[in-house]
């Protein structure tokens, strides 16, 4: 079954949900509040798994002929590489959930409305909208192939009845709009049956067509392409307060546009230094403030964060504020440069606050204090001691992303084994969580889990030595105003909610 | 001895995945190199200092006490490899170094030829002009000694500005520090006067017959 990029099928898609990968959804749960992580307790909503043609193809397949690039896939049934989720964003409502894949697609899910009839069916999300976001290209100059990985979705406010999104590769940012079509003109005579158009001398009559209702089609258009304004990588698209503007940020440069003009770009932050050869630090990620237009941060590989003033210069290459925790001697080892590297910043709701996570924590930064986090959180510590071989395999390469609840209460971050953490700020509790096909069932309570760092293990605890590596969550996202959070693992996409006793 | 042979085997790693990630798709990820080479430089410094120190017959100090601070400028870690007996002393200097690389990376503007950083194969081998190198080898080499006797530890002007021929690499610094010391790693002796092997000097491989695998090694590193 071949999917078309602009027909809504989620009704075949619930049906395929029911199959092979999901068992049927039990008992309705009550629809939670505002609580931490500690009180209540999570609940599977939906695995998604949307399969790429080609993987369709390949349930058929023998194994030999299916595409399978990496070792640890043969785990996952049906999958290919280019179905790896690489990002995953709400839309400011909460509506609407986009991911982005390896292989260059968007995959939009909706949520399904509240009705009488099915009132356990509030809460889950289905698809919505498939398109083809970026093709893999190729720099003939550079003779460089761009990867068409969909590194970060960005949702923009909604200002009529269609939606907006930001979508990047490593060079090419993307506005797609995404708009939904229930009515299509008819009773034009301008063409005959076969669908040629006639003859204008044949046409006797003026006919004004009508508005007639048709299924509902949704329909994704590329209306800005940004490009050609980035040598290095783009890790991080921001869109701005003001609505007009957005960054997009590479290694070592920001750009500043506007949605209106593709043709030109402003670099607002340049750390390319004039010699290469003294290159000590790259950008790693950047967001704007969620209130001031004029303010945004970025971080870097060396474990600092940048807050710039757009006001101060046009060039923001001196910042307003700049935090740095010292490093901790004891802590000293010999990869500790390159875990300090911040993957991925994050400012709170209120804008008071900025969360940065690098390899083995997750910080809290004040705005107002430079000097250190006023908060930090170990995610893995356990690892630490495991640096070399996770050098070896690539692992401490790993970029996980963190994310805000939507009261800034409770901060979540992914980590290895499918495991994924939450820390309450306010009860300092946090929690372990596995976002797993074989442990959960829909609408089942997860469990919450432990890793035994030494010593005795005790039962339904997880040695180190026997974690699965390459089943990492680096991708999640939280609803902006209720408990529900979306998990990225691998090919699956988790919905879980949180379900109040 | 022990840590020696971890060092070893971590450069030998990161080497190979510099190398590997030149294949990937997508092409070579600057973050992802900046953190190999810095692996590397601490590797290095490890293996350096052990190595000193092993000459000396102290003690071998346990590996984690051991690592020095990977944001030192690389000739300045050549001082501190000549002052291996402080390790400690370098982590205070590390806040001054930190501050010092902006004025650094400001006064480079004046002294070099500006070079557009693409990060292309090609024009970077053909940048390194073979004449040119084997002539420069050699004094990048008296001038690294020098310092090292030395033991300066203000900035030296001249250091700051690296052959012309160079400055198109990513890390060309480490590619000087490869050349250095990597044939002595590889087979396991202390070069004494190390083998060197520009690696664009593709026109002369009758001058180094040994060194084929530190060949394609370094111009690996270099072709960034």
């Amino acid at each position: 079954m071949v999917l078309q990029p602009n027909e809504r099928r989620y009704r075949d898609w619930s049906h395929r949900r029911l199959g092979p990968w999901c068992s049927p959804t039990g008992s309705p749960a009550p629809l939670s509040c505002e609580t931490g992580c500690g009180e209540g307790s999570w609940i599977l909503v939906c695995r998604l798994l949307v399969p790429t043609q080609v993987s369709l193809l390949s349930m058929e397949e023998d194994i030999d002929t299916r595409k399978i690039n990496n070792s640890f896939l043969r785990d996952h049934s049906y999958a290919t590489e280019a179905d790896i989720i690489s990002t995953v964003e709400f839309n400011h409502t909460g509506e609407l959930l986009a991911t982005g894949d390896k292989g260059g697609r968007v995959v939009i899910f909706q949520r399904e409305q509240e009705s009488k009839n099915q009132v356990h069916r509030r809460g889950e999300y289905n698809v919505y909208s498939t398109f083809q976001s970026h093709e893999p290209e190729f720099d003939y100059l550079k003779s460089l192939e761009i990867e068409e990985k969909i590194n970060k979705i960005r949702w923009l406010p909604q200002q009529n009845a269609a939606y907006f999104l930001l979508s990047t590769n490593d060079k090419t940012v993307k506005l797609w709009k995404v708009s939904e079509r229930d009515k299509r003109p008819e009773g034009y005579n301008l063409k005959d049956e076969e669908g040629r158009l006639r003859d204008p001398a044949t046409i006797t009559t003026l006919r004004v067509p009508v508005l007639r209702p048709m299924d509902l089609m949704v329909e994704a258009t590329p209306r800005r392409v940004f490009a050609n304004a980035h040598t290095y990588h783009i890790n991080s698209i921001s869109v701005n307060s003001d609505y007009e503007t957005y960054m997009s940020a590479d290694d070592l440069r920001i750009n500043l546009w506007n949605f209106e003009i593709t043709n030109q770009s402003f670099n607002i932050v340049d750390i390319k230094p004039a010699n290469m050869e003294e290159l000590t630090e790259v950008i790693t990620a950047a967001e704007f403030h969620p209130h001031h237009c004029n303010t945004f941060v970025y971080s870097s590989s060396k474990g600092t964060i940048r807050l710039c003033d757009m006001r101060a210069s046009a060039l923001c290459d001196r910042h307003t504020k700049f935090f740095e925790e010292p490093e901790d001697p004891s802590n000293r080892s010999f990869f500790s440069e390159i875990i300090s590297s911040i993957s991925d910043v994050k400012f709170s709701h209120s804008g008071r606050y900025i969360m940065t996570r690098d390899y083995l924590t997750v910080k809290v930064w004040d705005l107002n204090m430079e000097n250190r986090p006023i908060e930090t959180y170990q995610v893995h510590d356990y690892l630490r001691s495991k640096l070399c071989s996770l050098y070896e395999n690539d692992c401490i390469f790993d970029k996980f992303e963190c994310v805000w609840n939507g009261s800034d209460s409770v901060i979540m971050t992914g980590s290895y084994n499918n495991f994924f953490r939450m820390f309450d700020r306010n009860t300092k509790r946090d929690v372990t969580l596995e976002a797993s096909r074989e442990n959960s069932k829909p609408r089942a309570i997860l469990k919450p889990r432990k890793v035994c760092v030494g010593g005795k293990r005790r039962k339904d605890e997880i040695s180190v030595d026997s974690l699965d590596f390459s089943k990492k969550i680096l991708h999640t996202a939280w609803h902006p105003s209720e408990n529900i959070i979306a998990v990225a693992a691998t090919n699956n996409l988790y919905i879980f909610q949180d379900k109040v006793n | 001895m022990e840590v020696q042979k971890e060092a070893q085997r971590i450069m030998t790693l990161s080497v190979w995945k510099m190398y590997h990630s030149r294949m990937q798709r997508g092409g070579l990820r600057l973050h992802r190199s900046l953190q190999l080479s810095l692996v590397m430089r601490s590797a290095r410094e490890l293996y350096l200092s052990a190595k000193v120190e092993a000459h000396e017959q102290t003690e071998v100090p346990s590996l984690p006490a051991r690592s020095p601070d990977p944001r030192l400028h690389p000739l300045r870690e050549a001082q501190a490899a000549a002052e291996a007996a402080s390790p400690d002393g370098e982590q205070p200097c590390s806040e001054p170094m930190d501050t010092q690389e902006a004025p650094r990376a400001e006064e480079t503007p004046a002294r070099c030829t500006p070079h557009p950083a693409k990060v292309s194969r090609k024009r970077r081998s053909s940048s390194l002009s073979d004449g040119g190198d084997a002539g420069l080898v050699p004094s990048k080499k008296a001038r690294l000694e020098e310092e090292a006797e030395e033991g300066a530890s203000s900035e030296v002007p001249d250091r700051l500005q690296p052959p012309p021929a160079q400055a198109e690499g990513a890390f060309p610094n480490l590619a000087r520090v490869l050349q250095r010391r990597f044939s002595g790693l590889l087979n396991c002796s202390p070069a004494a006067s190390p083998t060197v092997s520009p690696p664009a000097c593709e026109g002369k491989p009758a001058c180094r017959p040994a060194d084929n695998m530190l060949n394609v090694l370094v111009r690996a590193v270099v072709a960034f």
